[in-house]
């Protein structure tokens, strides 16, 4: 049996009285594809913030690769967190940089790569996203499909194990979804380890490897996405699912 | 007013001696004035150069320098002391909170020995016994004829000297106005604000003599002697030094050195200065002006951002106790200047601050306004802060950068391109209000257009020529900062 590169244990969270996650305890697996949907205010968001430690948890815990990330100290946090990219629903660019600048900035500044490897590097990522002709773009100029595709390959730059997605569509034009999904899809079947949350019913069904229904705080279902959306186990899935997908 | 601030401040600095004494009583209980000075081997003498022909400005081998005859009795008492003379310029207001804080040795400032003054310092004997007329417009010359004469009417004096006291005192129904600098005053004398001007009879005498348009009629004030004579101040308690000095003192008293020298000496320098009264003449002071204007901005804005970026990131520091007590101390020093005025700040740097290290002018003038403008700056560069989205932030955490690394390089560039214009507004407010530095004897452009006019007897020009040159520094300051806001508009 493989090692989990990720195992969360009874994570809880609330923001003062507000409490977000319950007891959660799941885990990922390497070269998984997770996706987390559920209703809105369910806090998938916060989850998927726990798991990077961009929330803290207000108990449980959080394990990437056997080491659990609420008892490192900041720095041991901060090399745990290159290695798993996160794409944000707002894109999150600098604005301040080209596309080239925002690829290169993580990787030399904390990896320390010389600017001849980085630059070599971020035109690959570039390319595997179909964006190598907008390498001295700003962000204000690129639509919201580029600026996702450049965000996921900025995360890319950093080598990361696990990729983390906070529904990286939401934020996009209809047309443009789909340019997106692709470079994810792809990035799916070369193997790398994916947690995303997103609405996307036809990524789910044909991508993920297993669908965690989260609501109310807890995990209320965790599912192959063919059971899932064929037969859901939780009445509260039911219920979700019967409203999405009329 | 400023007088006001001299007072508070030594409030501030008695209570601050008041600390430190207790350390020097040792030092206090036998006095070692003289032998320190002798060992430094020079001898700092404060004076307010804008009172000819006590004390003023000329040229001499195209260098701008402290003459006068107040300059020769301090040069005789350096020679017969065996060290070397050291001039230093400051207001009127500022001489004995100088003496009292060791930033002068000893003031020779045309300085009455009253019995107010007489508790704070120590007077030599008298120098000179002068006397005080009135000075006024060469066309009231039939109408006034002594003090009683201005019922009614509005006099002047300097701030802080014993005319103006005596004015007060001695006129009824005369509004006496008091003024830091003759020049000032001569020149509300000329555009009818005040109808004459008291001053001692030797300085009437050099501004009526270098000016046509202006006339000296007797003041007939009934003064003690010690209200018109002159003497040295040296800090309380320097017995040692003060005898050293009598000497010198008595010397120049029994060969009438001032009347027979030192007078006609500060008269030729008076000649020489008013032969070209032309603004393009001074063309080097405005110069030395413009230049210290622009050292002490361009420092002052220098460290006074890097204070202005530790004190914000110290405002918004989280965590433990540490970072508790540093937000609130850098809260409280943030509110603290915001709430004084610049001007206390800079006296209170050099004076204050000079009780425990001697700083010079200059640096002290570039500390205070840093000091001052990083309050206002962390004020900005927090607000640039916030105003980054949080986005940016997690963005740059989840990709492994410390919180320093983001800080420093996806939240501060965002931050500054926000507040530039802010920080722009902040540079050009720091060319003007750098000018407050003048009370302490910087020479920038304020201080020298002072000199200019005292050494002119002009005293509107120099205004519209240092006006015109504020005016080219801040417009010019507006473009290259116009320029670079461009540069930043990429996104
Ligand atoms: N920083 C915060 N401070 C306080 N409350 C928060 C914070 N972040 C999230 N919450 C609250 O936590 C709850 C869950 O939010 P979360 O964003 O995790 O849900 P979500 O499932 O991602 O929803 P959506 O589909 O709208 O993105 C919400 O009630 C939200 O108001
Ligand atoms: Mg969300």
């Amino acid at each position: 049996m493989t090692k989990p590169i990720i195992e969360v244990k009874n994570l809880a969270k609330n923001f003062g009285d507000n409490v977000v996650l319950k007891d959660i305890t799941e885990q990922v697996n390497p070269g998984q594809v997770i996706v987390v949907i559920g209703p809105s205010g369910g806090g998938k968001s916060t989850f998927l913030r726990c798991l990077n430690l961009l929330e803290t948890p207000t108990s449980g815990e959080v394990d990437f690769n056997g080491e659990n990330l609420t008892t490192l100290d900041p720095k041991r946090v901060n090399e745990l967190r290159e290695q798993m990219g996160m794409v944000f629903q707002n894109f999150n660019l600098f604005p301040n940089m080209t596309v080239l600048e925002n690829i290169k900035l993580a990787p030399m500044k904390v990896k320390a790569v010389d600017d001849a490897a980085a630059t070599k590097r971020a035109h690959e990522l570039l390319k595997q996203v179909n964006l190598d002709d907008h390498a001295d773009t700003f962000p204000s100029n690129l639509s919201g499909g580029q600026a996702q595709r450049v965000a996921i390959a900025r995360a890319l730059a950093m080598d990361p194990k696990v990729m983390l997605f906070d529904e990286p569509t939401s934020a996009l034009d209809p047309e443009m979804v789909g340019e997106v999904l692709n470079v994810m899809k792809e990035l799916a079947n070369q193997g790398m380890t994916m947690v995303v949350v997103t609405h996307e019913m036809g990524f789910a069904k044909s991508v993920a490897d297993r669908v965690w229904f989260m609501a109310d705080g807890f995990i209320q279902e965790n599912n192959t996405p063919e059971s899932f959306f064929s037969d859901p186990q939780t009445e509260r899935a039911q219920d979700f699912l019967s409203k999405i997908l009329m | 007013m400023k007088k006001k601030w001299v007072l508070f401040l030594a409030l501030v600095i008695a209570l601050f001696t008041g600390a430190t004494m207790t350390g020097t009583t040792a030092h206090a209980a036998s006095d070692d004035s003289l032998a320190q000075v002798q060992k430094k081997g020079t001898l700092v003498m404060g004076t307010s150069p804008d009172y000819p022909p006590y004390e003023f400005q000329a040229t001499v081998h195209g260098k701008t320098k402290v003459v006068g005859m107040d300059v020769a009795v301090g040069e005789k008492i350096a020679k017969d002391l065996g060290v070397k003379l050291e001039v230093k310029s400051m207001s009127f207001d500022s001489l004995l909170v100088a003496l009292q804080t060791g930033k002068v040795d000893m003031v020779i400032s045309g300085m009455n020995p009253t019995p107010a003054r007489k508790k704070n310092v120590d007077f030599t004997h008298t120098y000179y016994q002068g006397g005080y007329s009135i000075v006024i417009n060469k066309a009231d010359k039939g109408i006034y004829k002594n003090k009683d004469s201005f019922k009614g009417k509005t006099i002047g004096a300097q701030t802080g000297s014993t005319m103006y006291n005596e004015s007060k005192k001695q006129t009824t129904d005369t509004t006496v106005k008091g003024m830091t600098s003759v020049s000032d005053l001569i020149l509300g004398l000329q555009s009818h604000k005040l109808q004459g001007v008291a001053m001692e009879k030797p300085s009437a005498e050099a501004y009526v003599s270098n000016n046509k348009e202006l006339a000296s009629i007797p003041s007939d004030f009934d003064l003690s002697a010690s209200d018109t004579s002159a003497s040295v101040a040296f800090k309380k308690g320097s017995t040692s030094l003060v005898a050293a000095a009598n000497k010198s003192v008595d010397q120049i008293k029994k060969q009438n050195l001032v009347n027979k020298d030192y007078l006609p000496a500060a008269g030729k320098y008076l000649k020489t200065n008013t032969v070209n009264t032309s603004m393009l003449h001074y063309w080097k002071a405005f110069l030395k002006g413009v230049e210290y204007t622009l050292i002490i901005t361009v420092c002052s804005v220098f460290f006074g951002f890097i204070l202005g970026v530790l004190l914000a990131l110290a405002r918004m520091a989280q965590g433990g106790p540490l970072m508790t007590g540093l937000r609130w101390l850098a809260t409280a020093y943030v509110e603290f200047i915001r709430g004084t005025p610049m001007m206390v700040q800079v006296m209170f740097v050099y004076f204050g601050l000079g009780l425990v290290v001697n700083l010079p002018a200059l640096m002290s003038g570039i500390i205070a306004i840093s000091l001052n403008s990083g309050a206002y700056v962390a004020e900005y560069i927090r607000g640039g802060i916030n105003s980054v989205d949080k986005g940016q932030t997690e963005a740059a955490r989840s990709l492994g950068m410390s919180r320093g690394y983001t800080m420093r390089y996806v939240v501060l560039p965002q931050a500054l391109k926000n507040i530039w214009p802010s920080l722009g507004n902040e540079f050009i407010t720091l060319i003007k209000d750098s000018s407050i530095v003048s009370i302490i004897g910087v020479s920038e452009l304020i201080f020298q257009s002072n000199i200019v006019r005292s050494d002119t007897y002009r005293g509107v020009a120099p205004i519209a020529v240092i006006m015109v040159l504020y005016f080219i520094l801040t417009f010019t300051a507006s473009r290259i900062l116009n320029f670079f806001e461009r540069r930043m508009q990429h996104d």
